[in-house]
């Protein structure tokens, strides 16, 4: 197993609480929610598990060698998570469970093929399931306007409104959360910016 | 190719400014020793990130000092050579000349003069690069000829145009067998291609409208003089945010051990700041001001 301290990314000599903050902000940028329908969920997963296991790993190294007990663990019991499989909607039509199975293979074109046979049947989840293709795929004009139309059909459908609302951007992944995002903060900035626009030009201008 | 990947200048920190100037430098020096002089002419924005994303997997370069054509009093700084550089110069190279060879096509006889020039006088370079990399070179020849199938019979889809360009930037990917590194940088490659394409038909939107030609918001959306209805494009900017978001999270499970700074910042900051110029029409203004 690699050094614990090594997946977190921080030093030997760093405090519990310093640990604790980069294994938070470690655990919500890989947290399954921003992988659903992702085609890279498996890593992702993987990843969440190094960290967990890194983390638990180091608290009790640290709890073992002094008395102050820190709570290892915090998103320990996420394991449970991924157990039940992506869709929670069971299908009532057989064929449509076996499109599912194969989208979770990530086989989108058998399960394509398998959707145009079951053509007479367009429900809401056939329209769904396109969008989910789609959206592995990586189309997400295709993704949103079939999940609309699945929604339309059935508007109380908990699995096609969180489809819509993902790719609407609803739900807004990790993203500039953590990254030095956009600021309005106008004064700061332009101070900042200034400086580094004179340096720019001090720089490009001559020879370095 | 186009130059709408690069960072937001205002919010890098001086170390990730002196570290992208050196990979453009160091790309385009790779450029003249591989290919000679007039091959430098194709280094680009794009394939700088393309570099700095595909050293993930990499440890820090040598920086050295170079001279530089363009500005021969001086020194620059630039990495230094290794493999991932010789892989992209050869990309960048196969992938400006098929451009050249599209505004060919795209231009009348006189007007495309200069760039049946400019290709006469690298077609030995292409055909070195070619030879260097067939693998890639067959699917550029497979996906363009995709995506002119679909310019062809004027494609109404924005997803499956994008595919064909998306799907020959992803193959980029392939300069990493294991699948710990091939899979997420196939994704954050699918939707940087994805988010270039429809960023540049955004923005030749007005030009094609005028010239009748094909453009795949105009069969998408219905635009009024060259221009999309307010909802028409706020709707395709979600759709491309939700492609910055995808790349983001792929570029997550990516190890980039020493570019992470500067990629985050092309990813989050650079590539949403010129979506939002090119809307306003900004983005060539903008560009002639900081040349």
């Amino acid at each position: 197993m690699r050094d614990p301290y090594e997946v977190l990314g921080v030093s030997q000599n760093a405090s519990d609480e310093e640990i604790k903050k980069i294994y938070r902000d470690l655990a919500r940028k890989y947290h399954p929610d921003n992988y659903q329908d992702n085609p890279l969920a498996d890593l992702a997963q993987e990843k969440m598990k190094e960290i967990n296991e890194a983390y638990d790993t180091i608290m009790k190294s640290r709890s073992g060698s002094r008395s102050g007990d820190t709570g290892a663990g915090g998103y320990g019991a996420q394991g449970g998570y991924y157990g039940q499989s992506a869709y929670s909607g069971a299908s009532s039509d057989p064929a449509f469970s076996q499109v599912r199975s194969y989208i979770n293979a990530g086989r989108l074109d058998e399960a394509e093929r398998m959707l145009n046979a079951n053509i007479s049947n367009r429900s809401a989840e056939w329209y769904f399931l396109r969008g989910e293709i789609a959206y592995r795929r990586g189309w997400i004009d295709e993704a949103r306007q079939n999940y609309q139309i699945a929604c339309n059909m059935a508007p109380n459908n908990m699995e096609y409104q969180r489809a819509l609302s993902v790719v609407r951007g609803g739900s807004t992944p990790y993203r500039q959360a953590d990254y030095g995002a956009q600021s309005d903060m106008d004064t700061a900035c332009d101070i900042c910016n200034t400086l580094l626009c004179l340096n720019c030009l001090c720089n490009s201008g001559g020879c370095r | 190719m186009f130059g709408y990947i690069r960072p937001q200048r205002e919010e890098l920190k001086i170390k990730d400014y002196e570290l992208y100037r050196a990979a453009y430098c160091g790309l385009c020096r790779r450029l003249g020793k591989r290919y000679g002089l007039p091959a430098r002419f194709f280094v680009n924005y794009d394939m700088t990130f393309l570099w700095l994303l595909l050293s993930c997997g990499q440890s820090q370069p040598q920086r050295g000092r170079c001279f530089c054509p363009a500005n021969p009093l001086c020194r620059k700084d630039c990495v230094e050579n290794g493999d991932v550089m010789d892989y992209v110069a050869d990309v960048c190279v196969i992938l400006s000349w098929y451009k050249l060879r599209d505004n060919i096509a795209d231009e009348p006889f006189f007007k495309g003069l200069p760039y049946r020039l400019a290709c006469a006088v690298t077609g030995g370079a292409f055909k070195k690069a070619k030879r260097r990399q067939p693998e890639f070179d067959s699917a550029a020849v497979r996906q363009l000829k995709k995506l002119a199938l679909l310019e062809k019979e004027q494609c109404a889809s924005i997803d499956r145009t994008a595919d064909a360009f998306a799907g020959l930037l992803s193959c980029c990917a392939g300069f990493y067998e294991a699948p710990e590194y091939r899979r997420p940088l196939q994704q954050v490659l699918y939707h940087v291609g994805r988010f270039l394409y429809l960023t540049d038909a955004l923005d030749d939107l007005e030009k094609d409208c005028k010239k009748n030609q094909y453009n795949p918001l105009r069969f998408r959306f219905a635009p009024q003089n060259g221009r999309l209805t307010e909802e028409d494009q706020q709707y395709l900017i979600n759709s491309l945010e939700n492609s910055v978001t995808l790349s983001g999270a792929a570029f997550a499970l990516l190890p980039a051990r020493f570019a992470r700074s500067l990629l985050e910042n092309i990813l989050y900051l650079g590539m949403p700041a010129t979506l939002k110029l090119v809307c306003t029409g900004q983005f060539h203004k903008q560009k002639k001001m900081r040349k």
